[in-house]
């Protein structure tokens, strides 16, 4: 068999797409459907978007004689998760006028729109460039979107730090300009093929992650990506990075050479211009190892095993054309929000605000959109999202905090946010049904209400204050996080979970799977179980995630 | 039994007749008494010929023109002067200068005229001309299932009458099966004006005229599916309905279904409480006999009252009632009766149950010889603010899987599917699609080689695409050559089929040059007027030609059955 023919189809359509542009201009004036072409469904995705279809629908619509209903989400680029007051409002609007009206944070710091019909994705993709915000290389298989550390009050420098997540989007977007061409009426250029000399025309084997942590906060869980870099910061100086390889958490059941894997700490850099090009070099070696015939064998975290730490180091540093320094030494001492009113370094306040799983829409509790959206129109503090799918009203004048406050109050976000308790707000779920495609269980949609159930049992126990981290999601992709909580729960069927225990804190160590399949009453009782052991034998300020690693996992 | 000399003169004109031309005259003689015959003293007396007759037709479904052709081809082979006219293009000012004047002319509404006999209509109701040399012969079309049965016709007659017109022969009155009276009506008229009557219609050899009236027929169906179409969220309610019958059902693509429904039940609870009669008293009407209950839920229109009954319901309670429309209810509620025995004088003035007609969305060839479907949108409308519904579209809508429904055929002569060969524009926003669903389906089981293009609107992509799947399969295949959409509300502005048809009128026009036969189905307001005037000008603009010249461009495609509408 020639290595052409191992090839996975995906990689034929990347070549094949003329510059990601492939057939989309047609596909998308196809009237008698809402869906896309085979091909341009693959190709979307680089532009930011997924074709989806309404799963609750399914079968009704098959009775109705139409076909499913197809709707897109849109995923933006926003490195850093930051965003201008100017442009929330206009996202508030875009999502009112052509999506469900939920708009979601995710757990990468960026906002998903869903329920996008066909005829309106241009109108929404132009809408949102009046904004300059746009959703280039949001997904795919490319380098997405480049998270940092949310908070500035971690340090004087999260400014200077935070550039380097749009330096280093902005140096691996794809060349190609039929993003415009496509969404935004652009002219194309006449027979003029732009060259693309990181991504070639073959682009990367598989998604590309990169984060960066300000420690001692590890909010971005930098060792779940593929790239991480870990800021060193000596009295108010940055130093440089420490660079992470080999992160990434995604896993297939019954797939058993599928791992989730903490990415690998290689070595110190201390100049922008060799971080970045540390950067850019591993992101060539994984497009030139990385496995092209096996998509579920294609994540950097499969190439570095295969070519061993060692050797990729010296591949990288031979091709960077300077040797990695010694790891500095760092310590993250906590991986969480800091909800509530906090004041900066430079004496600006923000306040961090609890949004369930990421989901803004006004409930009967709290109205969030509205609040968010009036706190967009006061211009009175920037938009910062963070990687646990909450936001931060950040940069707020000493004067114009009264204002944003008694915002907060009317909606009842205050109360929203501190009564919420300690697991809940550490929690987290993934999307889930009923938009994504590979999910094989509920999760944004149904972990609030089974956290409902587990709070008493932790109450009974003593246990509420305890900052648990737990975190749900539909299927083994792991897009919550969960193998790098406390307590993970990965769907496995409809209402049927597999439970992991053992984590750490603070995202460097990950669980492992405890018990198959458990419905919902098996997980509580199992949990109830579980926890009054913990309450009875745990050391003091030992973690529950320490506590069942050390008690069920490590020595059996 | 004859006196000498008539039957002498009688054996002398027959000697040299053939068979066929006795067996003729003798069915024409039967005519002639059944129609009281031929009045004598008409100024023709018998033998002097008729120079020039003109004939009007008042049609809606084509069924009137047609005849009123077979008339006109008829007399001009007897060599008369025939001016053949639709009644909208007729000079009303001509009726006064009128010798001999025949009008065909159907019913339709609430025994309303056709659209475009309104205005010959209005005009012979309202004006003072005096037609003292008016000789004029009515044929009503009509359908005996409808309360007022052929109304239109038997209304020209009166009035032409009324008008000093001389009527030269008695009105004839055609059910659905009009051929026959159609036929004997024509040659009567011939006998009249004409000299000798061989050879009146071509291919209608006397022995034709023996064969006996069909009458309507009913089947007995069973509900297969019934499901609405439009997904949530839609404003619209259409009903996709699948009836099984164990007999072959007679019907061709094209043909429309006729169904009487039911009235509700708790409507008639209410009559009959506001009434205060037990449900189980016997009434009887001019048709039917049976339990009030009975009479009022099956038989009897409860709804929407004519002017007229509501005039009579007056008399009968002995009230003032302003005259409107109004419900049976209503009218009990807001006038009760003086008392309970007045029931029975009321159900008699009640008139029947009036059939409703839906398109035909299946094909015999595709989808069997006994089952049909069809696409029932769910009538709305307000009453002084009040949400109602259609009772036809809203009874359909309510049937459950396996109950028994009775309907008929209702032919269309002209809604047919050209030639094999031949391309087909279909235009059928809203349910006027189902039709074409039926045609789409039978031309892909017959493989017909021609293209078929189909214009399609509603309100939603996502919610009211009716049949998108099965368009998506057909579209594949292939058979479906191409498909035109517009969505009204899924844009700020908004765009119907008429805004599609001037999009793509170069293609349009091309596929017109090339002999497409052009179909345009659904509801009349809106929809079909804005098409119409959407067709005219892609003609006009591609064809370039003035706005007169397309007119006649599309009359004459209408002419060759290449445009051709069913619209209601
Ligand atoms: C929105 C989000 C979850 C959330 O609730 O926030 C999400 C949602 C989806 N992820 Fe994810 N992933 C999200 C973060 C993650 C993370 C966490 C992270 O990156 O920090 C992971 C695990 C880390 C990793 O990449 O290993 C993750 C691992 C996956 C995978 C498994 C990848 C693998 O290597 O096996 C898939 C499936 C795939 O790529 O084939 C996936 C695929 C998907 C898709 C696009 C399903 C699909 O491929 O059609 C989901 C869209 C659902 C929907 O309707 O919105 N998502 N996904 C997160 C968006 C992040 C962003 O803004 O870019
Ligand atoms: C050839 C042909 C083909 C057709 N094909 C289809 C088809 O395929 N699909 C389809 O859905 N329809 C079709 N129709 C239309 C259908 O026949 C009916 O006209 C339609 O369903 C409405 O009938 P209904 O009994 O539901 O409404 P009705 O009860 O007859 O009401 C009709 C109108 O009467 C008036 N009205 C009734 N009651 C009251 C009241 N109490 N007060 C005031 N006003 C009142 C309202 O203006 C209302 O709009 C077709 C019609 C024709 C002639
Ligand atoms: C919507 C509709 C309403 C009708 N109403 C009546 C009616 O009230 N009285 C009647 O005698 N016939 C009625 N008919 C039957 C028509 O008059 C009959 O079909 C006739 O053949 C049509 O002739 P045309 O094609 O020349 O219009 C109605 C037909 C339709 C389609
Ligand atoms: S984890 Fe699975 S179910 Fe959840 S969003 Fe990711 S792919 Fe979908």
């Amino acid at each position: 068999m020639s290595k052409e023919q191992k090839l996975s189809p995906v990689e034929r359509i990347k070549t094949e797409s003329n510059g990601l542009r492939g057939t989309l201009k047609e596909s998308l004036q196809d009237e008698i459907t809402g869906a896309l072409r085979e091909d341009d469904q693959s190709l979307i995705k680089l532009h930011g978007m997924y074709q989806q279809d309404d799963r609750d629908r399914r079968e009704d619509r098959n009775d109705k004689k139409l076909e499913w209903l197809y709707s897109y989400m849109v995923r933006l680029r926003l490195p850093g998760g930051f965003m201008k007051p100017e442009q929330y409002e206009g996202l508030h609007h875009i999502a009112g006028e052509h999506s469900t009206g939920i708009i979601k944070i995710t757990t990468r710091q960026t906002i998903q729109l869903h329920g996008i019909i066909k005829s309106h994705l241009k109108p929404t993709l132009k809408s949102f460039d009046s904004l300059h915000l746009d959703s280039i290389a949001a997904c795919g298989d490319v380098n997405r979107n480049v998270i940092c550390s949310a908070y500035p009050d971690q340090s004087a420098l999260h400014h200077q730090i935070s550039q380097y997540a749009d330096k280093i989007s902005l140096m691996t977007l794809p060349k190609t300009r039929a993003y415009y061409e496509i969404w935004l009426d652009e002219e194309p250029l006449i027979d003029k093929r732009e060259d693309d000399p990181l991504y070639q025309d073959r682009y990367l084997p598989r998604k590309f992650k990169i984060a960066i942590a300000i420690p001692p906060n590890n909010d971005v869980d930098v060792f779940t990506n593929d790239i991480g870099l870990i800021a060193i910061v000596e009295d108010q100086q940055l130093k440089g990075f420490n660079i992470s390889v080999g992160g990434g958490l995604g896993t297939t059941h019954g797939n058993d050479q599928t791992y989730p894997r903490l990415g690998t700490v290689i070595g110190f850099i201390d100049s922008e211009d060799k971080v970045l090009k540390a950067v850019y070099e591993t992101i060539t070696i994984q497009r030139d190892y990385g496995d092209r015939a096996d998509r579920k064998l294609a994540r950097l975290k499969y190439t570095i095993d295969r070519l061993g730490v060692e050797m990729f180091k010296k591949e990288l540093e031979q091709r960077c054309g300077f040797a990695l320094e010694e790891a500095q030494p760092f310590e993250f001492t906590e991986r969480k929000d800091y909800y509530g009113w906090h004041q900066n370094h430079d004496g600006n306040w923000h306040y961090t605000l609890f949004v369930e799983n990421g989901r803004i829409f006004d409930s009967e509790q709290a109205a969030l959109k509205t609040a968010l959206f009036e706190i967009a129109l006061s211009r009175n503090a920037n938009f910062r999202f963070t990687g646990n799918q909450n936001v931060i009203l950040s940069d707020i004048a000493e004067a114009n905090k009264k204002g944003v406050e008694k915002i907060l109050r009317q909606y009842g976000l205050e109360e929203h946010t501190t009564n919420a308790g300690a697991v809940r707000k550490n929690a987290m779920a993934c999307v889930a049904l009923n938009t994504c495609p590979l999910a094989l269980a509920e999760a944004q949609r149904y972990l609030p209400s089974l956290i409902s159930k587990i709070e008493p049992i932790l109450i009974k126990y003593n246990l509420q204050e305890e900052e648990i981290s737990l975190r749900m999601t539909g299927c083994p992709n792991g897009c919550a996080r969960p193998y790098a909580a406390e307590i993970g729960l990965v769907g496995t069927a409809l209402g049927k979970y597999n439970l992991h225990i053992g984590g750490d804190r603070l995202g460097e160590r990950l669980n492992t799977k405890f018990m198959d399949n458990l419905d919902e009453e098996q997980i509580l009782q199992t949990l109830d179980g579980l926890f009054e052991i913990y309450s009875g034998e745990k050391n003091t300020n030992e973690t529950f995630g320490d506590f069942s690693h050390r008690k069920w996992i490590a020595n059996n | 039994m004859l006196a000498e000399g008539k039957l002498k003169q009688l054996t002398q004109l027959v000697e040299n007749f053939s068979k066929e031309e006795l067996i003729w005259v003798n069915g024409y003689l039967v005519g002639l008494s059944a129609n009281g015959g031929v009045q004598p003293k008409i100024s023709t007396n018998g033998t002097a010929k008729v120079s020039k007759i003109s004939i009007v037709f008042g049609t809606e479904t084509g069924n009137s023109k047609r005849l009123a052709t077979l008339l006109a081809t008829a007399a001009k082979k007897q060599g008369i002067q025939v001016k053949l006219i639709a009644s909208d293009q007729y000079r009303t000012s001509d009726l006064e200068k009128e010798e001999f004047l025949f009008v065909v002319i159907s019913t339709h509404g609430d025994g309303e005229p056709p659209a475009s006999a309104r205005a010959f209509y209005d005009y012979i109701h309202q004006s003072r001309s005096n037609l003292v040399h008016l000789k004029y012969g009515i044929l009503a079309l009509g359908d005996s299932s409808y309360p007022q049965y052929c109304k239109t016709g038997i209304e020209v007659d009166q009035q032409l009458e009324f008008l000093g017109g001389k009527r030269i022969l008695s009105l004839q009155k055609c059910d659905v099966d009009y051929e026959e009276d159609a036929q004997q009506w024509i040659e009567q008229v011939l006998n009249i004006v004409g000299q000798n009557s061989d050879d009146i219609l071509p291919g209608s050899s006397p022995s034709l005229k023996t064969k006996t009236k069909t009458g309507k027929k009913f089947y007995n169906g069973i509900i297969r599916k019934n499901i609405n179409l439009n997904d949530r969220g839609s404003k619209k309610q259409t009903f996709h309905i699948e009836i099984d019958s164990d007999e072959m059902i007679n019907y061709e693509v094209g043909d429309a279904m006729g169904i009487i429904p039911s009235n509700k039940k708790i409507m008639v609870d209410l009559i009959l409480y506001y009434a205060g009669v037990d449900k189980d008293l016997i009434v009887e009407t001019d048709k039917k006999t049976g339990t009030v209950e009975e009479l009022l839920i099956n038989h009897l229109n409860i709804c929407y009252l004519l002017p007229s009954a509501i005039a009579k319901y007056a008399t009968i309670t002995q009230q003032e009632i302003p005259d409107t429309r109004i419900d049976l209810v209503d009218l009990l509620e807001l006038y009760p009766l003086g008392d309970a025995s007045q029931i029975k004088d009321v159900i008699k003035i009640l008139s029947p149950i009036a059939p409703r007609l839906y398109s035909i969305s299946s094909s015999p060839v595709a989808h069997g010889e006994n089952e049909i479907h069809l696409t029932v949108s769910r009538h709305s409308f307000k009453v002084n603010e009040e949400q109602r519904f259609g009772l036809c579209s809203d009874f359909l809508g309510e049937l459950p899987i396996g109950t028994a429904l009775n309907f008929y055929i209702h032919k269309n002569r002209f809604f047919k599917l050209p030639d094999v060969k031949r391309d087909v524009i279909m235009i059928g926003p809203g349910t006027g699609i189902a039709p074409f669903r039926a045609f789409l389906a039978e031309r892909d089981a017959i493989g017909a080689e021609g293209r078929n293009w189909l214009f399609f609107g509603d309100q939603h992509f996502t919610t009211d695409f009716l049949y998108q799947a099965e368009l998506q399969n057909l579209n594949h295949t292939g058979v479906l050559s191409k498909i035109s959409l517009a969505f009204s509300r899924d844009q700020p502005e908004k765009k119907y089929v008429q805004h599609k048809i001037v999009e793509e009128g170069h293609d349009l026009f091309d596929w017109i040059q090339n002999g497409a036969s052009v179909y345009l189905c659904g509801t009349k307001d809106p929809n079909s007027v804005d098409i119409e005037k959407a067709l005219l000008q892609v003609i006009r603009d591609h064809g370039q030609l003035s706005a007169a010249a397309s007119k006649n461009y599309l009359a004459q495609l209408e002419q060759e059955n290449r445009f051709v509408k069913d619209v209601y």
